[in-house]
């Protein structure tokens, strides 16, 4: 780096220092992304302990059960509550959209209830005060306003050319404007990487998934700070940058986030809970009804079962024979709810990769997929957390199927048979294993960040050459 | 006429206002059209739920409706479909529709363990909010006004004009002649799509009208605020970064800190609590003697209590009666959840007070029906239909009356609740002052300008 590209960009420097609504403009955002941090990680605290709180109320509350029948117990069933990411605060991502409790029980799969969304007002669609939030959105408009005039204001003012004059060449220009605006980014990130930073080491949260997030949100503003020093040096006046601006940034930034998911959803047809509920009923009785006694399906699970255990009727059988049939129904229920999810995420996945396509005309929407997913509050995430929630659902629902079976007395069991109350602490709470972003969304992070390269290598190479043609662009 | 036709040919010189004006009237009909598209993809689903639901419902009756049947069965297997179709205002703003459920089933079971089912949505789809026409009015509309306005004055000052402007016989009425032009022009450019789509979908005319009324006095606030900024500075530079800047605090800042503090201050983990506490009730009464949950079942239900009692384990009368003090049992529990969800609405609204941005948005849904009080209103309606269904099935289950093929066909309906659409006065009233205001001291401002002028040509 040149002496003259030091001078330059620290001119640059004291001019914004020097203009008020550059000082104040920053100070503001520096103080938003403060705001945002504080109060983003109050509320991941206050979401931490109340999810933690239920949960541990909720494993006492089964454990705290009478004798029971264990069919009982399948339908007193478990709410799960889903803990956040330890770097959630920094972006909230889908589950402010996606409920956090969901309700286990028996041959029956409820949906994840009291999302965020749903029990605020309108409002919430203006945005939430993340520092995600601040740096995707707010940020860019910050460099913009600080950069516009970076070349047009000289143009405007002459001393463009009287710098060229005196021998300055156009690339010392440019990049000493580059390493000032560069420097004003750095800083406006600087308050988020910080919290970023403290954060991971403190709270358990991955060093290198912070780690790349500050990459990712370093070359966003980058592609920021380049595209609007690029339009400021190529447009003569710097209202026309600002405003040519501001339309890249309601386009990248406003319009295509929002037009691209519209565009995802009409092309293909998601059925409704009720539609799936009915299919899945449907095809469980096409494959046997366990109330008919002459269901082709079950007759045939029943001589299996007489023949597993050498016997000639049900009640010959050393353990419960209702029980063994609501094993076997739980399973073909649980394998249809499998199926039906598999679909369903798959067309979520589908219609997410064409946003994401498209997305390559937005570095936003590929910061944005790469935030959520390195904080752990990305989509495929909430879908893993369902996944495992319906394999702890199963889990139980079998055991307590199979104390059914072989508690429950085949012969004579009384009109009202329990079983003991200590069973139910055989069963484990629900453990939630955080998914590793970086192996379940490896691909997905490359092909982001691959994105966000070669917009900063589009942008650096054609801001290389308007500095080598500078001296023709100023005339 | 003639001048506001000069004013027109003015504005459209400028080819960055043309296109600005060209840019937002494309918006506005691609958002008009995807705003259709939503409401359609609703109603058609509406209907295959229906279908589905139908199907459903008729082999339920054909396994159920025995010349002997059990009515407990019946209502154990037959799920009752409601659903709240989209208003015909919908398409112009889709509010929460893309996140609220717009179908659901109950059945006799305890209400409030099936009133809060979600939707299978994508919610990262989702997550920036709809594409329709409220955004592109509330977003796109002022940055289109800040085009035309911006270098209003400072414009004619940069070519020179200025002083000749306003010597000139007749500059009286020129700012609100070049404000009113440049504002019939945005309006037009957002009304027009938003005209035809009202032809389309055929809302009461007063309702459509109420949307063009909005639109109005949102763009006339920010073009009071254009304008007054542009007397204010000296370039047009200026012009356009302080009012970019008012636009990003006013859309962007200001709602997102106002939701934070909302959502911080009113929690509304009732909701939680609530389904917990039912399930305890519920489940809790089949190891409690039966006379306990009949004493409580029977106060407000006294019509059943002379019914024939119940012998053994198990009964169905018994089995819905504690469903029924389930729900019972946890009506302070939803008071408290409805109250909390009431209050973020309210504080939203109250918000909006100071927030045009916020009061337009709340205006345009509560007249769409679109926000989180139709989403309460349609709960409520789904609460009167569980009650209906109730008193439907109680008397053969208490009576022990057989319950037969004949009697589903008598099962109660779900009529979808009415028009709930409705003018938010307090907001309405809101922005009609700010509009006012700012539309007042925007041209006080501009007149100054004239006599400053005047004045300091007269000193020359």
């Amino acid at each position: 780096m040149s002496g003259a590209t030091i001078r330059i960009a620290r001119e640059e420097w004291r001019a914004l220092a020097r203009s008020r609504v550059a000082v104040l403009a920053g100070a503001l955002l520096v103080l938003l992304i403060l705001t945002a941090t504080f109060i983003s990680l109050q509320k991941q605290a206050a979401i931490d302990e109340a999810r933690s709180q239920y949960q541990a109320e909720q494993v006492e509350e089964f454990y705290n059960q009478p004798d029971r029948h264990p069919h009982r117990m399948v339908h007193y069933g478990q709410f799960v509550f889903r803990p956040l990411a330890p770097l959630a605060f920094f972006d909230f991502g889908v589950d402010s959209y996606t409920g956090d409790m969901v309700f286990l029980e028996g041959h029956r799969q409820n949906s994840a209830n009291f999302a965020e969304a749903r029990q605020s007002s309108l409002m919430l669609r203006f945005g939430q005060l993340t520092p995600a939030f601040v740096l995707q959105t707010l940020a860019p408009l910050l460099i913009i306003f600080l950069a516009f005039r970076a070349l047009a204001g000289e143009r405007e003012r002459g001393t463009l050319r009287l710098m060229l004059a005196q021998g300055i060449s156009g690339r010392q220009l440019l990049s000493g404007k580059l390493l000032a605006h560069a420097g004003v980014a750095g800083a406006i990130l600087l308050p988020a990487l910080v919290a970023l930073a403290l954060m991971a080491s403190s709270a358990g949260a991955s060093l290198a998934q912070a780690g790349l997030m500050m990459l990712a949100y370093t070359a966003y503003l980058l592609v920021w700070t380049l595209a609007a020093l690029l339009v400021s040096t190529l447009l003569p006046r710097g209202r026309d940058a600002l405003l040519a601006l501001i339309a890249l940034w309601m386009v990248t930034v406003v319009l295509l986030p929002r037009g691209l998911p519209e565009l995802a959803a009409a092309t293909e047809t998601a059925p409704t809970r009720i539609e799936t509920e009915v299919a899945i009923g449907r095809d469980l009785k096409s494959i046997g009804d366990s109330h008919d006694p002459d269901d082709p399906y079950f007759s045939d699970f029943r001589e299996e079962t007489l023949a597993r255990y050498s016997v000639d009727d049900v009640l010959d059988l050393p353990v419960q024979y209702a029980g063994l049939v609501s094993i076997e129904g739980e399973r073909l229920t649980s394998q249809l709810f499998d199926r039906y999810a598999s679909e369903a995420f798959a067309r979520q996945d589908r219609q997410g990769t064409l946003v994401r396509n498209f997305g390559i005309a937005s570095p936003l929407i590929a910061v944005r997929q790469l935030s959520m997913t390195l904080a752990g509050t990305d989509l495929d995430s909430h879908q893993d957390f369902l996944n495992q929630v319906e394999r702890y659902r199963y889990g139980f629902v079998q055991e307590l199927n199979r104390m059914q079976a072989e508690q429950i007395p085949a012969v004579d069991p009384g009109e009202d048979p329990r079983i003991d109350a200590s069973n139910w602490r055989e069963i484990p709470g629900f453990s939630y294993v955080e998914p590793d972003p970086l192996a379940y969304g490896s691909g997905r992070i490359v092909a982001t960040f691959a994105i966000l390269a070669l917009w900063l290598a589009g942008l650096a190479l054609l801001y290389a050459f308007a500095g080598r043609r500078l001296v023709w662009i100023a005339r | 006429m003639t001048r506001y036709g000069a004013e027109l040919k003015l504005v459209l010189r400028s080819r960055i206002a043309a296109g600005a004006l060209i840019f937002l009237f494309v918006l506005s009909a691609l958002a008009v059209w995807s705003g259709i598209s939503v409401t359609q993809r609703q109603d058609a689903a509406i209907e295959r739920v229906q279908a589905a639901s139908a199907s459903d419902l008729a082999t339920v009756a054909k396994v159920y409706g025995q010349p002997d049947g059990d009515a407990g069965y019946g209502a154990y297997y037959t799920f009752h479909l409601t659903w709240d179709p989209p208003s015909a205002l919908a398409f112009a703003a889709v509010g929460q529709r893309d996140i609220q459920p717009f179908t659901l089933r109950v059945r006799l079971l305890g209400l409030q363990q099936q009133l809060y089912e979600s939707e299978n949505i994508n919610p990262e789809l989702a997550l920036p909010g709809p594409f329709d026409w409220s955004f592109v009015l509330i977003y796109l509309a002022p940055l289109a006004v800040i085009v035309l306005m911006h270098d209003l004055v400072a414009g004619e000052r940069e070519a020179g004009r200025l002083r000749l402007l306003l010597s000139l016989p007749g500059s009286r009425g020129l700012w609100l002649r070049r404000l009113a032009a440049r504002y019939l022009m945005v309006f037009a450019a957002l009304a027009l799509p938003l005209a035809f789509g009202l032809v389309l979908m055929q809302p009461p005319f007063l309702a459509g009208l109420g949307m063009l009324l909005i639109a109005a006095l949102y763009l006339a606030f920010w073009s009071g605020l254009g304008l007054l900024v542009a007397a204010m500075v000296r370039s047009s530079g200026a012009g356009a970064a302080g009012l970019l800047g008012c636009w990003i605090v006013l859309t962007l800042i200001l709602p997102t800190l106002a939701t934070s503090a909302i959502n911080a201050a009113i929690p509304v983990a009732r909701g939680t609590d609530l389904t917990l506490a039912q399930r305890e009730v519920i489940h809790g009464a089949w190891d409690r003697p039966k006379k306990e949950t009949f004493d409580v079942f029977f106060v407000n239900h006294p019509e059943w209590r002379g019914t024939p009692p119940v012998a053994g384990r198990f009964h169905w009368k018994w089995y819905y009666a504690f469903h029924q003090v389930g729900d019972e049992a946890v009506a302070p529990q939803v008071a408290e959840y409805r109250a909390s969800l009431a209050a973020r609405e309210r504080w939203s609204e109250r918000s909006g007070w100071v927030l045009p941005t916020v009061a337009t948005q709340v205006l345009l849904h509560r007249l769409a029906d679109t926000d989180l009080a139709a989403q309460l209103a349609y709960q409520d309606s789904i609460a009167a239909f569980h009650r209906r269904i109730r008193y439907f099935y109680y008397p053969y289950v208490f009576e022990e009356l057989p319950f037969t093929a004949a009697d589903f066909e008598r099962l109660p309906e779900y009529q979808p609740r009415g028009v709930g659409g409705s003018i938010a006065l307090g907001s309405l009233v809101a922005i009609a002052l700010a509009a006012l205001l700012l539309l007042m001291l925007g041209l006080r401002r501009a007149r100054r300008l004239g006599v400053n002028q005047a004045s300091r040509a007269g000193g020359d």
